[in-house]
């Protein structure tokens, strides 16, 4: 189980947006209609590829009601990645994005990728907030946009993939200083060596293969 | 704070004039200068003083100072060194630990520094300013800081853990000063994360978040693992806390590929160095044996079991356990923590079962370790934790493994006789005769274990032969089981055998036969039952009898001439009684140390004399309690009504009309003639009735006449009595009433009678004229051929020509 670098995600957003479905979907493959509500963080990992690198995802799946909210607070420091995720089928999930994302931007290091989720595209009938609303919030404050389906697993690998090449390509760009653990990345422990030069070019490469890795 | 202040002079008494200024005076006095003075030495100066004061006085200086200090912290960050007083005096004013210089005083509360932190956090905001000055990069400070805090959580942990939690970057905060490179900075830092993680998930989590398993490990690796010192230990704590009943973070603690960090604590000492264990040493490799434990632990997900226990086998855990397991000058409990760790690390899991079954110990000759520590568990001289933690090994390794449970009673069974090596067996055999009331106990249990949902291994079992004596014949392992219950006084040998004989006749009936057909089984188990001795244990016994006895029942082939279901379910029923029965079983669970027993698989017991009942026969009582009782309570099915006879007839529909015409009508008649049979049965009883009632009315009549003259004798004495006749009388025409009505049921019942014979004699005679008439037809049939044949011939005779075919139809006619 060696890898080239880990990854640290969290996952936020309004309660029942399907936060704990997506990170089930992605690290089980399996799609669970009735979950219980989170408590506080709970934890799920994966390994991914990247251009042709063994990648480790640490997914922090928090609870998305306010009461926890100065819990999951603690968790925005230490990672590298976020999902932020609302539910297309419920617009005040869509409107809370604002808070979400001052949120994070306050507690958060400055280079941490976030990812903007519109969840349960498979509720096509029942759409409240349109896709072309989401793209332009996420323009409008420079995230990656993406509507999936956990109970369908339409783009789920696809947003979590994703994330993981924009924060490798910021790695190879020497954005992120990654001998500081602080910010959510670890160096596997076979990759001793400086690991930015060498795939600088390639970091477009996808994780195609990646899917069915684990 | 007024009433402490009132309350400190009562204490103290009001000064007097002349003499030197009370305690409660200066500090009132050095509390004024903190608040007043505009120059900062002074300030500085005024707590120091306070600082030192602090130790001897803190309730004067709490009580008037605390105000001031928190604005201290506020107003003066900018000078370390006040801060660092201030933070001193907080400090020893809220300390949990009484100070030496206030010993010889009676009237400082014992909970003082408690009392105080209940003052100084109802301000939320308190926290947050030592919280921020964590920032703050002077030694001194951020020391002062790590140990104010550590004082706080010990005083008041789940309070100041729910605040630093809601606290932004709180824990993260504490997080960062495990990497300070000035080692007693991390080492405070160390003690104050054991105390906030104390169990609370939420900020384990973050803790662990924080990448805590990262900078432990490093920081146990740069001490020199278990020879390291007392931090390794903090360390090692510190982890414990991160895990324990934390899924989330024994998920992450295996995702993260730290199990194999853990490795290099558990290497063996070398053959050569004899250096010995220091106390150290053996303090951290315990806590290192608790983490193991805590990630394989029985009460965690099956999952989370199961992958962690494949991830040891994997990297080598388990084969480093074994090591120390087998290795030369263990000190005995952390031989003992091993036993149970190896035991949990192989609990359920084949391949590391089978892992422990091979592992042979450096003896002369090699023998299986397994062995070895049977041959522990069964010496009376070995500590009883240990043999305790053998038993508990040995569970875990037959635990949900058919093989190795095969295995164990395949060394006692004759095929497999050699002699030469002593086996895991043949030193249970021993244990469960041997005189040492323990060694009967974990024997017993442990061949309980063998048969755990084994039916397969309970037969066998059964084919175990004993050479008791030189000279008698073999006895049966369950012969021998059943004497020796029946023979032994001691109450832990008697629950034992109870047990393993219950494990070993549930779900098998053959040892439920084997076990009847012993002289006297039946019978103790019911004297027990019924036995009314008044003593927890003596319940217990008599509810495990009964149960043993429900199970004879229930188990019943009906193989056992003398005691058949029926039988033994009588005697159940007469001799205890069903409610008895049922009351005597529940006993069972009511007992302490059932329910001890019941919360966990590993025995948890200090003293020998707590070891009565193992977890997996409470799970045994569970299931099958209600199971017994019901099928106690139950009737006797009927087996009959079963008949179902097949027959698939290739003949044609008509003759399946007439075979269901028939069988309507053999159905019609069997129901008449019980109707028949019923009517007769009620006419003999009635004619019985009625015989009754007229010999006692002849007798009445007797009577009456009797009484009749009585009265008559009585009527020359001034006689009292009329009413009896009376009453007889009545009597009289209440039974006259009844047999004239018995009469009238009686003769209803004969027309009836003779009305179904009537019916059946016409259907009989219309049957004969039927068949009278076809006989007639016959005839004249005959005569008709007869005829037609003559006037054939006279036709022919004629010349003229006969269609021989025309006849036919006529002939079909009839």
């Amino acid at each position: 189980m060696s890898y080239a670098y880990l990854f640290k995600y969290i996952i936020i957003g309004d309660t029942g947006v399907g936060k704990s479905c997506l990170l089930l979907q992605f690290t089980d493959k399996r799609f669970q209609p009735v979950h219980d509500l989170t408590i506080g963080v709970e934890f799920g990992a994966r390994m991914i590829t990247i251009d042709g690198k063994q990648i480790k995802l640490q997914i922090w799946d928090t609870a998305g009601q306010e009461a926890f909210r100065s819990i999951t607070r603690s968790y925005y420091r230490g990672a590298a990645g976020a999902l932020l995720v609302y539910d297309i089928t419920r617009r005040d999930t869509f409107n809370h994005l604002t808070t979400w994302l001052e949120d994070a931007r306050q507690h958060s290091n400055s280079n941490m990728v976030i990812m903007l989720i519109g969840n349960k595209s498979d509720l096509e009938s029942r759409r409240e907030v349109k896709k072309e609303e989401g793209e332009a919030f996420a323009r409008e404050h420079g995230l990656v946009f993406m509507e999936t389906s956990a109970k369908t697993a339409a783009n789920v690998e696809e947003a979590f993939i994703n994330t993981a090449k924009e924060i490798y390509e910021k790695i190879q760009e020497g954005v992120f200083d990654i001998n500081n653990e602080a910010n959510g990345i670890k160096i596997g422990p076979q990759h001793s060596t400086s690991g930015g030069a060498s795939g600088a070019g390639g970091a477009g490469a996808a994780g195609a293969a990646g899917g069915g890795c684990c | 704070m007024d009433f402490l202040k009132s309350g400190l002079k009562t204490v103290l008494g009001a000064p007097e004039p002349g003499q030197q200024p009370s305690a409660a005076e200066t500090v009132e006095r050095l509390v004024d200068r903190v608040n007043n003075s505009t120059l900062l030495e002074d300030r500085r100066d005024a707590c120091r003083a306070l600082k030192a004061m602090s130790r001897k006085y803190r309730v004067e200086v709490g009580a008037q100072g605390m105000e001031t200090l928190k604005q201290v912290l506020e107003l003066d960050r900018a000078d370390n060194e006040t801060i660092n007083y201030a933070l001193d005096t907080l400090n020893n004013v809220m300390s949990p630990s009484q100070f030496e210089e206030e010993e010889d005083n009676p009237h400082i509360p014992m909970n003082i520094g408690e009392q105080f932190t209940e003052m100084f956090i109802k301000d939320h905001h308190n926290i947050q300013l030592v919280l921020e000055l964590l920032d703050e990069y002077d030694f001194r400070v951020r020391l002062s800081v790590v140990q104010l805090l550590t004082s706080l959580l010990t005083n008041r942990p789940k309070d100041i853990q729910e605040i630093i939690l809601v606290k932004p970057m709180g824990v993260s905060k504490m997080m960062d000063l495990l990497s300070d490179t000035r080692e007693v900075i991390r080492n405070e830092t160390l003690l104050l994360l054991i105390k906030l993680t104390k169990g609370n998930a939420n900020i384990q989590k973050i803790v662990a978040f924080e990448n805590a398993f990262d900078r432990l490990f490093e920081i146990v690796s740069s001490e020199g693992y278990s020879d390291g010192g007392i931090i390794v230990e903090d360390c090692l704590l510190l982890m414990l806390n991160l895990l324990k009943n934390n899924s989330s973070n024994i998920y992450f603690f295996k995702e993260g590929s730290y199990i194999q960090k853990m490795l290099p604590m558990f290497h063996a000492p070398d053959e050569s160095e004899d250096a010995g264990w220091s106390p150290q040493k053996v303090s951290n490799v315990h806590c290192m044996l608790q983490i193991a434990r805590t990630l394989v632990s029985p009460s965690n997900s099956v999952q989370i079991i199961s992958c962690c226990q494949k991830i040891m086998k994997n990297v080598g855990l388990l084969d480093s356990l074994c090591n120390i397991l087998m290795a030369s000058g263990v000190p005995a409990d952390i031989l003992t923590e091993t036993i149970n760790t190896v035991g949990e690390v192989v609990r359920g899991d084949v391949t590391n079962q089978d892992f422990l079954g091979n592992v042979m110990a450096p003896s002369n000759p090699p023998r299986p370790a397994i062995v070895v520590l049977l041959m522990s568990m069964v010496n009376e001289k070995q500590p009883f934790s240990l043999r305790c933690a053998v038993l508990y090994c040995f569970q875990c390794y037959l635990y949900h493994n058919e093989m190795s449970q095969a295995g164990l009673v395949q060394t006692l069974l004759p095929s497999s006789t050699d002699v030469s090596s002593l086996t895991s067996g043949q030193l249970l055999c021993g244990g469960l005769f041997s005189s040492d009331v323990l060694s009967n106990w974990f024997s017993a249990v442990a061949l309980m274990h063998a048969l755990t949902e084994n039916p397969a291994q309970k037969e066998q079992l059964l084919r175990v032969l004993l050479a008791t004596n030189i000279g008698s014949s073999p006895v049966s392992l369950l012969h021998q089981c059943t004497l020796l219950l029946q023979q032994t006084t001691k109450l832990q040998s008697k629950v034992a055998l109870l047990m393993l004989l219950s494990q070993w006749m549930s779900y098998c009936p053959p040892a439920v036969s084997a076990f009847l057909k012993v002289p006297g089984g039946v019978g103790y188990l019911v004297n027990q039952t019924c036995s009314n001795e008044h003593d927890d244990n003596e319940y217990l016994l008599q509810g495990l009898s009964a149960f043993l006895l429900a199970i004879c029942i229930h188990f019943n082939d009906d193989s056992a001439e003398n005691y058949t279901k029926d039988s033994l379910k009588q005697l159940l029923l007469k001799r205890i009684g069903m409610e008895t029965f049922t009351a005597k079983l529940s006993e069972v669970t009511k007992h302490e140390l059932y329910n001890k027993a019941a919360k966990h698989p590993q025995l948890r017991v200090k003293m020998p004399a707590e070891i009565l009942i193992d977890y997996e026969f409470c799970r045994l009582f569970k299931v099958l309690e209600s199971v017994l009782i019901q099928s106690l309570i139950e009737k006797k099915q009927d087996e009959s009504n079963e008949l179902n006879h097949e027959r698939s007839s290739p003949e044609s529909g008509t003759l399946e009309q007439y075979k269901s015409l028939i069988r309507q009508q053999d159905a019609r008649l069997q129901e008449l003639l019980s109707q028949v049979e019923g009517l007769v049965q009620q006419n003999q009883s009635l004619q019985g009735a009625l015989n009754d009632s007229l010999a006692s009315n002849s007798h009445l009549k007797d009577e009456n006449t009797m009484l009749k003259a009585q009265l008559s004798t009585a009527k020359s004495l001034p006689s009292n009595q009329v009413q009896p006749p009376s009453q007889d009388n009545t009597k009289l025409i209440e039974y006259e009433e009844k047999i004239k009505q018995l009469t009238a049921e009686v003769t209803r019942l004969d027309t009836d009678l003779r009305v179904s014979r009537d019916s059946q004699k016409l259907a009989a005679e219309e049957l004969e004229t039927l068949r009278k008439d076809q006989d007639d037809l016959l005839v004249l049939f005959a005569d008709q051929d007869l005829k037609l044949n003559e006037y054939k011939m006279r036709l022919i005779s004629l010349g003229q020509p006969v269609d021989e075919d025309s006849v036919e139809p006529q002939q079909n006619l009839t």
